[in-house]
C-alpha cells in the first residue's frame, strides 16, 4: 500500500449522504495532502460532521467514495479503517469512562506487538501529554481537558499516518489548546497526515495549510488560508450575502 | 498487575484447591453437596460475568446452556449408555454451536433488548425441551442410573471451578478483557480503535456459554433426574446474574464472593422459608440495582481498597 | 422514508406474513387442517376470537408503551400487574361478591395508586440511568410480586366463572360472551385513555414528556408528576387487563410471565412507544396465537414460542416494529 506519486492521502470523490430526506452531503469532492495539516470548515449544517463520519467508516454514503492511499474504503467497517492507518478523535470526548487511563490506552489494536511493548508505549504516550500522574484513574473522572488529551493519545498509539481531529478546540482552554497544537504540529513534521474539522478559525486559519471549505453539503471553496480569508464565496457561506 | 502479582494469585488459587480437595473427605453428605453447589454458583456466575459483566451485554438466558449441558449428560448416560465424563464434552460442545448460532443474531440488539431476546432464548430452549419428547423425554423428565458417588461429581465440580476460575482471570486481566471493557463502555469508540466488535462478543459469549453447560451436565449426574422446569429454572438465571451484580459485575473476584454469600444466605433461608425467599430474591435484586449497582467490589474501590481497573 | 426503512418494512411484512402462513403449513403437515366448512366456521370463530382477545391485549399494552415512551423504562412487571388485577377481580368476586366488572370500578384507583407507589420508591432513579437499570429493578418487583401471589394465594389455578353464553355473531361463527364483552370494555378504557392523551391538558403533557422530558420542563410541566401519573396510569390498564382476562381464562401466579410476554412482543411489533401500534400489534399477536393454537400441535406451549420468536425477529428485522419508531 504504498502512497501515490503525487502526495495524496485521504480523497474524497463525490460524496453523498441523505438523512430521511435531508441531503447532508451532496456530491463533495477533495483530496487531502499527505504530510500536511489541512482543515474542514464550513457554518453549521454544511454538512462537514456527516462527511467527517463518512470519511471514517461511521456512516456508508450513498453515493461516492472515499480513498485512503489510492485504495476505496467502500464497504469497509470502521475498525477495518482503523487498521489501515486512519484514525479519528470524537468531537464530544468518547474516553472508556470506567476504565483506567492506562486501559484506555491499551484497548487499541492493531498493535502486534508483545504486552511489555505496548505498555512502554502507552506510558510514553501518557507522559506525552501530562496525564503520567492520573494513569490510574478512572477516565471518567478527568476533567474535560484531560480527557481530551487522553482521547488524542489514544489515537495516537497505534503511530496512525492519517488523524482526523473532530473539534479539537472545543471547550478547551487556551493553553491546553496551544499544547495540543504543539504536539499536532510535532506529529507533522513527523511525516503524518492530519485533518482538522473546527469551529475556532484562528486555529484553522494559523495552523493549517490547506482549507476546505463546505456549504449545503459541497465544497465550494478549498485553498491556502490567505486566499480562503478573501473568498467571496466563503464570506458568503458565513456572513450571508453583501447588501 | 506484575508478574508477582500473578504468581501470588496463582499460589492462593492452588491453596484455596488443595484446601477444598481435601475438604469433601471431612464433610457430612450434606454438606458436601452445600460445597459443590457453591463451587457450581461460583461457575455460573464468572461465565455470565464474561458476557454481562465485562462486556456489557446483560443475559438473562444463560440458563439455556446450563439447561443444554444438563440435558445433553443426561440423554446420553441414560439413553445411550455413555459413560457420563465424555458427556461433559458433548454438552460443551453442544452449548458453543448453540452458543455461535444465538449469538449472531442475538449480539446485534442493545442492552434491554439483548436481555430480554435472552430471556426468549431461554424460554424457546425449555419448550423445545418439553415439546421434542422422542428426545428428552419431555415433561416426564429422565432418570439417570445412579452410578456416581457424591466424591466424582464433587471432584468434576471442583476442576470445573478452577478452570473457570482460571480463564475468567486470564480474560479480565488481558488485553483480550481490556477491549471487550472497552466494547461495553462505548461500543461505536471501540470500533473506531480497530476493535471487531462482533468477534469480540461472539467470543465472549461463547465463552461464557461452555462452562455453565459443563456445569448443568455434573449436576443432572448429581441430581439423578432432571426435568424442563427444574432445569430451565429461570431463578438460576437470577442467581447467577445477581451473585455477579452482588459481587460486582466486571471484576473478577466480584462474582466469585457474590456467589459465596448469596449460596449460602440462600441455603440458610429457603429451608425455613421456601416462598418467602423467592420475594427476599426478588427484592434483592431490585435493591441491588438501585442502591448498589457497583456491588461490594465497587464499594471496595471507591473505599480505595482495592486498585482501579484491572490493568495496572 | 430513507432507503433502508422502507427496506426493512418490506421485510417485515414479508416475514409477518411467512409467520401467517407458518400454522398453515404445519397444520396440513400435520394433518389438523380441513377443509370443510365446518373446519372453515372453527377457522372463522377462531380468528375472530383472536381479535378480540388483542383488543384486550392491546389495552395492556397501552400501559407498557406508556411507560416506555415517556421514561424509557421497560417494564418487565407489566404482566404481574395484569395478573395483580385478575387476582383482585377474584378476591372481589369470591368474598366480595361483587361483579367483575363493577369490581373495576374498584380496583382501578388501586391500581393507580400502586403505580404510583412504585414510580415513587423504585424507577424514578431509573429514568435517567441505562435502560438496564430500569429493566432489572422491574425485573425484580415481578419476581417479588409473583412469589407474593404464591404465598397468599398458592399455585392454584383460579377462575371466574362469568357470562358463560355465547354470542351467535354470524351462521358459523360463536363467539364466547365473556370474550365479547371484554373485547367491547376494552376497546371503550383505550379509546378513553386514546383520548385523553390527544385531548385533555394532561395527556398531551404526558406526550410532550415522552417526546422530550428537558423541553417539557422548561415549559413548565412538573415531570416528575407526569411520571407518577404515567405508571399510575399504565398499571391501571394493566390491571383492568388482568379483570378482563379473568373472566375468560384460568390464571395463577406465573401466567403474568407470558402477559409480560407479550406485551413486551406487542409493542416491538407495533412500535415501542407508538399507541396506535400498540392496538395493531396487539390484534396481530392475538390472531397469530390463535391460529398456531388451533393448527400446531403442542399448540398450547407453541403459542410462547411464537410470541418470542416474532419479538426477536421484529427485534432483528426492524427494530421500530411497523410504525417505524426511530431510537433515541
Amino acid at each position: 500500500m504504498s502512497a501515490r506519486p503525487d502526495g495524496i492521502a485521504l480523497e474524497a470523490r463525490d460524496l453523498r449522504k441523505a438523512f430521511g430526506g435531508v441531503r447532508a452531503v451532496d456530491g463533495c469532492s477533495f483530496a487531502v495532502p499527505r504530510g500536511k495539516i489541512s482543515g474542514l470548515i464550513g457554518p453549521n449544517g454544511s454538512g462537514k460532521t456527516t462527511t467527517f463520519n463518512l470519511l471514517t467508516g461511521l456512516a456508508a454514503p450513498d453515493g461516492g467514495e472515499v480513498l485512503y492511499r489510492g485504495e476505496s474504503l467502500a464497504g469497509l467497517k470502521p475498525y477495518q479503517i482503523f487498521r489501515r492507518g486512519v484514525t479519528r478523535t470524537f468531537q464530544v470526548t468518547r474516553i472508556f469512562r470506567e476504565m483506567t487511563v492506562l486501559e484506555n490506552m491499551l484497548s487499541v489494536t492493531g498493535l502486534d506487538v508483545p504486552d511489555r511493548v505496548a505498555r512502554a508505549r502507552a506510558e510514553e504516550l501518557i507522559a506525552f501529554v501530562n496525564l503520567t500522574h492520573l494513569r490510574a484513574e478512572y477516565g471518567g473522572r478527568l476533567s474535560y481537558g484531560q480527557q481530551k488529551l487522553l482521547e488524542f493519545a489514544r489515537a495516537l498509539m497505534t503511530d496512525p499516518d492519517l488523524i482526523l481531529l473532530d473539534e479539537p478546540a472545543a471547550g478547551v482552554n487556551r493553553t491546553l489548546l496551544q499544547h495540543l497544537l504543539d504536539h499536532i504540529h510535532r506529529l507533522e513534521r513527523q511525516g503524518k497526515t492530519i485533518v482538522i474539522v473546527e469551529h475556532d478559525m484562528n486555529v484553522i486559519m494559523n495552523h493549517c495549510e490547506r482549507i476546505f471549505v463546505m456549504d449545503g453539503g459541497v465544497k465550494i471553496a478549498e485553498g491556502p488560508p490567505a486566499e480562503i480569508q478573501r473568498d467571496e464565496r466563503v464570506l458568503e457561506a458565513y456572513f450571508g450575502r453583501r447588501r | 498487575m506484575t508478574r508477582v502479582e500473578h504468581l501470588r494469585n496463582l499460589a492462593l488459587l492452588g491453596a484455596c484447591a488443595v484446601a477444598l480437595a481435601i475438604l469433601p473427605h471431612a464433610l457430612t453428605v450434606y454438606l458436601r453437596s452445600f460445597v459443590l453447589f457453591t463451587m457450581m454458583y461460583v461457575v455460573l456466575a464468572l461465565s455470565w460475568n464474561i458476557i454481562s459483566g465485562f462486556t456489557g451485554y446483560t443475559s438473562f438466558g444463560h440458563v439455556a446452556f446450563y439447561g443444554i449441558g444438563a440435558y445433553a449428560c443426561a440423554i446420553l448416560v441414560a439413553d445411550y449408555r455413555w459413560h457420563w465424563l465424555p458427556t461433559l464434552g458433548v454438552g460443551a460442545v453442544l452449548a458453543a454451536v448453540v452458543g455461535v448460532a444465538i449469538g449472531y443474531p442475538v449480539l446485534r440488539l442493545k442492552g434491554p433488548y439483548f436481555a430480554i431476546a435472552m430471556l426468549g432464548a431461554a424460554e424457546g430452549t425449555r419448550v423445545v425441551a418439553t415439546v421434542w419428547d422422542g428426545l428428552t423425554h419431555g415433561g416426564l423428565g429422565i432418570s439417570l442410573p445412579s452410578a456416581e458417588t457424591s466424591l466424582e461429581t464433587y471432584d468434576a465440580m471442583l476442576v470445573l471451578m478452577l478452570l473457570t476460575i482460571v480463564v475468567a482471570y486470564g480474560v479480565g486481566h488481558s488485553r483480550f478483557g481490556v477491549r471487550l471493557n472497552a466494547i461495553r463502555e462505548d461500543e461505536v469508540a471501540a470500533e473506531a480503535l480497530g476493535i471487531n466488535a462482533t468477534l469480540y462478543k461472539l467470543t465472549a459469549f461463547t465463552l461464557s456459554a461452555v462452562f455453565p453447560a459443563v456445569a448443568g451436565g455434573i449436576q443432572a449426574y448429581k441430581v439423578l433426574y432432571i426435568d424442563p422446569p427444574s432445569v430451565f429454572f429461570v431463578q438460576i438465571t437470577i442467581a447467577m446474574a445477581l451473585m455477579s451484580m452482588l459481587g460486582g459485575k466486571g471484576t473478577v473476584i466480584g462474582p466469585i464472593v457474590g456467589a459465596m454469600l448469596l449460596y449460602t444466605a440462600q441455603e440458610l433461608t429457603w429451608v425455613n422459608f421456601p416462598t418467602a425467599h423467592l420475594i427476599a430474591y426478588g427484592l434483592f435484586i431490585v435493591l441491588v440495582a438501585r442502591f448498589m449497582p457497583r456491588g461490594l467490589m465497587g464499594f471496595a474501590i471507591d473505599r480505595g481498597w482495592v486498585r482501579k481497573g484491572m490493568i495496572h | 422514508m430513507e432507503r433502508s426503512d422502507v427496506r426493512s418494512l418490506y421485510l417485515l411484512a414479508a416475514f409477518l406474513v411467512c409467520a401467517y402462513a407458518m400454522p398453515f403449513l404445519v397444520g396440513a403437515w400435520a394433518g389438523t387442517v380441513r377443509l370443510d366448512e365446518r373446519w372453515l366456521g372453527n377457522l372463522a370463530t377462531v380468528v375472530v376470537g383472536g381479535v378480540m382477545q388483542g383488543g384486550v391485549y392491546a389495552m395492556f399494552a397501552l400501559g407498557l408503551t406508556l411507560i416506555f415512551g415517556v421514561m424509557r423504562i421497560i417494564n418487565a412487571a407489566h404482566g404481574e400487574m395484569v395478573m395483580m388485577g385478575a387476582y383482585l377481580t377474584w378476591v372481589a368476586f369470591f368474598y366480595l361478591g361483587v361483579d367483575p366488572l363493577l369490581s373495576i370500578v374498584l380496583t382501578l384507583p388501586i391500581a393507580f395508586v400502586f403505580g404510583v407507589v412504585v414510580q415513587k420508591l423504585l424507577l424514578d432513579a431509573a429514568v435517567g440511568a441505562p435502560e438496564l437499570t430500569g429493566l432489572l429493578i422491574t425485573f425484580g418487583l415481578g419476581l417479588a410480586m409473583i412469589y407474593t401471589a404464591e404465598l397468599i394465594f398458592t399455585t392454584d389455578f383460579r377462575t371466574i366463572p362469568y357470562a358463560p353464553g355465547t354470542v351467535q355473531l354470524t351462521s358459523a361463527i360463536a363467539v364466547g360472551q365473556n370474550r365479547v364483552i371484554s373485547f367491547v370494555l376494552a376497546v371503550a378504557i383505550s379509546t378513553a385513555v386514546y383520548l385523553f392523551l390527544k385531548l385533555s391538558r394532561l395527556g398531551k403533557a404526558v406526550r410532550a414528556t415522552a417526546l422530550n422530558a428537558e423541553v417539557a420542563m422548561v415549559c413548565g410541566i412538573d415531570v416528575r408528576r407526569i411520571y407518577l401519573i404515567t405508571t399510575g396510569l399504565a398499571a391501571a390498564l394493566a390491571v383492568a387487563g388482568g379483570a378482563l382476562v379473568s373472566i375468560q381464562f384460568g390464571f395463577n401466579p406465573e401466567t403474568g410471565v407470558l402477559y409480560t410476554l407479550q406485551a413486551f412482543a406487542i409493542i416491538v411489533l407495533g412500535g415501542r412507544g407508538h399507541y396506535v401500534g400498540a392496538l395493531i400489534g396487539g390484534l396481530m399477536l392475538a390472531v397469530l396465537e390463535n391460529l398456531v393454537s388451533l393448527m400446531v400441535p403442542n399448540g398450547t406451549a407453541m403459542v410462547e414460542l411464537a410470541a418470542y420468536g416474532l419479538m426477536i425477529s421484529v427485534l432483528l428485522i426492524r427494530p421500530g416494529g411497523l410504525m417505524g419508531v426511530k431510537e433515541g
